[in-house]
């Protein structure tokens, strides 16, 4: 899944560490959600859309 | 580091320590007093490493709870390869033993079980991390 979470991070010039942080999961998980490496699940898609102030289909994009 | 980790870490550092002092200390106490025992003195005694055993199990299972969903999938898959290599690891020495090819000592092999298991687990983590950095 292609996923804008490193450019929406780096515009509020956070570190994955803060943002990992903000999420409550660990900088891995960030960086796989980040790297496309890792889908999150729809309840971590939706905090993370809360915490951008976005939709989630504006953040993750389905490559299929 | 996540507090789930330092909590994970101030439970396991001494309850593991404590495991090493209570299983040599059980063992000192088996050979030099087991004789003089009975049956459930001796059964207490060498049962007594289960109680810091359970207080890692219990760090554990507690960290794994608290783990993060991408944390939690890793755990699951080297849960799962570590469950079977060491399953079918000691299957297959069971019909090495049984086919007279090698012996085995029983105790020793029930003794070895849950290391093996911590150990694989630990390399299998390792590798399914792998999947998910940079």
């Amino acid at each position: 899944m292609k996923s804008r979470v490193r450019e929406l991070r780096e515009k509020r010039g956070w570190s994955q560490g803060e943002l990992a942080e903000l999420l409550d999961v660990s900088r891995q998980t960030v960086n796989a959600i980040e790297t496309e490496k890792y889908d999150p699940s729809l309840p971590l898609a939706f905090r993370i859309a809360r915490l951008f102030g976005q939709r989630i289909e504006t953040i993750f994009e389905d490559q299929e | 580091m996540r507090p789930v980790q330092q909590r994970y870490l101030r439970e396991f550092w001494p309850a593991i320590a404590a495991y090493v002092i209570v299983l040599f200390g059980s063992i000192w106490l088996l050979r030099h007093f087991g004789d003089s025992l009975g049956v459930t003195s001796r059964s207490a005694l060498a049962l007594l490493p289960m109680v810091p055993i359970a207080m890692v199990a219990r760090a554990i299972v507690r960290v794994i709870r608290d783990s993060d969903e991408l944390e939690r999938r890793i755990d699951l898959e080297a849960a799962a390869i570590a469950g079977l290599v060491v399953g079918l690891g000691f299957f297959s020495l069971g019909l090495l033993a049984s086919g007279k090819v090698i012996e085995l000592d029983g105790s020793a092999v029930a003794i070895w079980v849950f290391p093996a298991l911590c150990g694989t687990y630990g390399i299998a983590k390792a590798w399914a991390s792998r999947r998910f950095r940079e």
